[in-house]
C-alpha cells in the first residue's frame, strides 16, 4: 500500500539550467514517444532526485504500513482470516523490497534509505501514523487504504521510469487480492450482527479523515508540478486521485448501509465532481512532521528490529564482497 | 518510560525512550550483495529477468527470489539467480539499431569457457534468455553470439554471463512450486461476496 501526496522537493525553475540542452531534449523526446527511461540512460539530476524520493517514500510506506495490519494477525477472527492477513502483510513487505531495488537503480543504496527512514529524514504515508484500534480498523485498511493505494499505483505504473513501472506492475497484480480480501472482511462485518455493524461504522468514522488526507493537499499549479508531470514522474494530481477514489468507493461503502462522517459529501450532478468538507490540512502537516498518535511507535519498532537483527547481518557479511547496483 | 502500544507484541518489546537514543548508520553491505533473478513461466518459454534481490549468498538469493518473484499470482516453472557483478552488460542502442551491428570484433573460435546470453528486445521490458556460446572471455562471447543469435529483430542490450555463475532450479526439485495450489486464500477469486451484498440489500428494502 502506499500514500499519495508525495512530498516532493521544492525546486526553482532554473534548476535545469545546468543540464546539457541536447541531452535534455533527447530525454524529453524519449518520454514523449512513450518510451521508458532505464537506469543507464542519461537523465537530469532533478528527475533522478525526485524519483529516488518518491520511490523511497513508497517503499517505506509498504513496510511501515505492514505494522498497523500486522498488529491484528494474531487476533484476526478465525484461522482463514489469520492466514489471509499474514499473506497480505507478507505481500506488503515484498512490495517494499521491490521498490527499494527500483530506487537503488537510481544510485541510492538500500542502507542509506533504511537509515533515512529510521532517522525520520525520509517520510512514509501519513495514514500509518494512526492506530488500528479494533479488528474493524484492520478491515478498513485492507479494503480502503489499499484501494486508495491502488488508485495511485495504477497511475504511477504508466510513468516514465522503467524499473519503477515494472515493480508497480507486479505490485498491482497482488493488490487485487488485498482489495477483494479487504472488501470481503468489511462486508462480513457490515452485514453481520448489530455489534459487528457498530464496530465497522466506528472504524469508518475514525479513518475517514486520514483517508481524505491520504491523497495529499491540492496540488498547486507550479512550474515544479508541471515539469514532474511532463517527465511522467507524477502521473495524476492529488485531487484527481482523490476524486477517482471517491467515485469508485463511496457508493460501495454506502451500499453496505455504512455512513461517512461528512455531511457535505455528495456528488455534484452537474460537474460530476465530489464535494466534501475541506480536510484539516494543519493536522496533516502536524502528523507528517512527527506529531501523530503512532509516529514514535512506528519508528521505534523499525529501529528495534534493525538493532536486534544487526548481529545476524554482521555474521552473514562477506567481508571481501563489494556493493553493486541492481541492473534493472 | 516504556512505549505504550495497542499491540501486545510491541509492549512485550519493552521499548524505552533512552534505549533508542543512539542511531548507528548502517555499514557497507549491511543489506548484502545484489543478485538478479530470472523466471521461466513454462517449459516452452525462455527464462526472463524479473528483478533483483539482496542476499548474503547464492542459496539465500535463490530462496529470497522464490519468495519475491514466484510466491503467487504468477506461474513459475523454473528459477535462477545470478550475482549482479557477474553479469556483463553491453551498451544500449536506440532508434531500432541492433547492438550486434555495433560489434565488429571477430570471434576467436576458442572454446575455453561456456557463456549464456540474455537479450533485451524492447525498451521497458526485461531481458530474455537467448542462447549459449563457447568462448574465450565475455567480449569474445558477444562476438560468437553475433553469428549465432543475431536475428531479424534488433536487440537493444545484451547481458553475458558465465554458465557456472548461474544457480538454477534442479529438475528433481520441481515440486517446490506445487505448494502454490493449496493457497487459494491468497487469490482474489477466493473472496466473492456479491451474493452477500445482494441478500443484504434485499433484506434492507424488505424492512423499509
Ligand atoms: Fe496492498
Ligand atoms: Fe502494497
Amino acid at each position: 500500500m502506499y500514500g499519495g501526496g508525495n512530498v516532493f522537493e521544492t525546486m526553482k525553475a532554473t534548476a535545469l539550467g545546468d543540464e546539457d540542452p541536447v541531452k535534455l531534449a533527447e530525454f524529453e523526446a524519449r518520454i514523449d514517444r512513450g518510451e521508458k527511461i532505464e537506469p543507464t540512460d542519461w537523465m537530469p539530476q532533478l528527475y533522478r532526485k525526485q524519483l529516488i524520493r518518491m520511490i523511497e517514500q513508497h517503499a517505506h510506506s509498504e513496510i511501515i504500513g505492514a505494522l498497523p495490519e500486522g498488529t491484528w494477525i494474531t487476533r484476526a477472527p478465525g484461522f482463514k482470516r489469520k492466514l489471509a492477513l499474514m499473506a497480505k502483510v507478507q505481500d506488503e513487505v515484498g512490495h517494499g523490497q521491490l521498490l527499494y531495488s527500483a530506487a537503488e537503480t537510481l544510485g541510492k543504496s538500500r542502507e542509506s534509505m533504511l537509515d533515512d527512514l529510521v532517522s525520520g529524514k525520509s517520510k512514509y504515508s501519513n495514514i500509518f501514523n494512526y492506530p488500528a484500534f479494533t479488528w474493524a480498523d484492520s478491515c478498513f485498511i485492507s479494503w480502503l487504504v489499499d484501494a486508495g493505494a491502488i488508485v495511485n499505483q495504477v497511475a504511477n505504473s504508466k510513468g516514465s521510469y522503467g524499473p519503477y513501472c515494472r515493480a508497480l506492475e507486479r505490485i498491482c497484480a497482488e493488490e487485487s487480492f488485498h482489495l477483494k480480501y479487504g472488501h470481503h472482511c468489511v462486508i462480513h462485518l457490515a452485514t453481520g450482527t448489530k455489534k459487528q455493524r457498530e464496530m465497522m461504522q466506528a472504524a469508518v468514522n475514525r479513518w475517514w479523515a486520514p483517508m481524505m488526507h491520504f491523497f495529499g493537499p491540492s496540488d498547486k499549479i507550479s512550474v515544479h508540478s508541471e515539469i514532474l508531470m511532463r517527465w511522467k514522474v507524477k502521473m495524476a494530481s492529488n485531487d484527481a486521485c482523490r476524486q477517482q477514489f471517491l467515485d469508485m468507493y463511496v457508493p460501495k461503502i454506502w451500499e453496505l448501509g455504512l455512513t461517512i462522517p461528512d455531511d457535505k459529501l455528495q456528488k455534484n450532478p452537474e460537474t460530476g465532481e465530489w464535494e466534501f468538507t475541506e480536510p484539516d490540512w494543519d493536522e496533516f502537516k502536524r502528523v507528517i512532521n512527527g506529531d501523530g498518535p503512532c509516529n514514535k511507535e512506528r519508528l521505534a519498532v523499525r529501529k528495534i528490529a534493525e538493532e536486534r537483527g544487526r548481529w545476524v547481518r554482521k555474521a552473514l557479511l562477506a567481508p571481501k564482497s563489494k556493493y553493486v547496483t541492481p541492473l534493472a | 518510560m516504556a512505549l505504550d502500544s495497542l499491540d501486545p507484541r510491541v509492549n512485550r518489546l519493552d521499548i524505552s525512550e533512552d534505549s533508542l537514543s543512539t542511531l548507528v548508520a548502517k555499514g557497507n553491505l549491511d543489506q548484502f550483495e545484489t543478485y538478479e533473478a530470472f523466471v521461466q513461466v513454462k517449459d516452452s518459454k525462455p527464462f526472463e529477468h524479473v528483478g533483483p534481490v539482496h542476499a548474503p549468498n547464492e542459496e539465500m538469493a535463490f530462496l529470497f527470489a522464490k519468495e519475491q518473484y514466484s510466491r503467487r499470482g504468477m506461474f513459475c516453472n523454473a528459477l535462477c539467480v545470478i550475482k549482479t557483478e557477474n553479469i556483463k552488460a553491453s551498451h544500449f542502442t536506440d532508434n531500432g539499431q541492433d547492438v550486434y551491428d555495433t560489434l565488429h570484433t571477430e570471434a576467436s573460435g576458442e572454446e575455453k569457457e561456456s557463456f549464456e546470453l540474455f537479450h533485451l528486445m524492447k525498451r521497458g521490458k526485461q531481458h530474455k534468455y537467448a542462447g549459449h556460446v563457447m568462448a574465450r572471455d565475455y567480449d569474445d562471447a558477444l562476438a560468437a553470439a553475433k553469428t549465432l543469435y543475431q536475428g531479424v529483430k534488433p536487440v537493444f542490450n545484451i547481458w553475458v554471463v558465465k554458465s557456472e555463475d548461474i544457480l538454477s532450479t534442479d529438475e528433481e526439485d520441481r515440486d517446490i512450486w506445487e505448494t502454490l495450489k493449496e493457497k487459494q486464500y491468497r487469490e482474489a477469486i477466493d473472496y466473492r461476496a456479491q451474493d452477500k451484498i445482494k441478500a443484504f440489500k434485499e433484506a434492507q428494502s424488505a424492512q423499509a
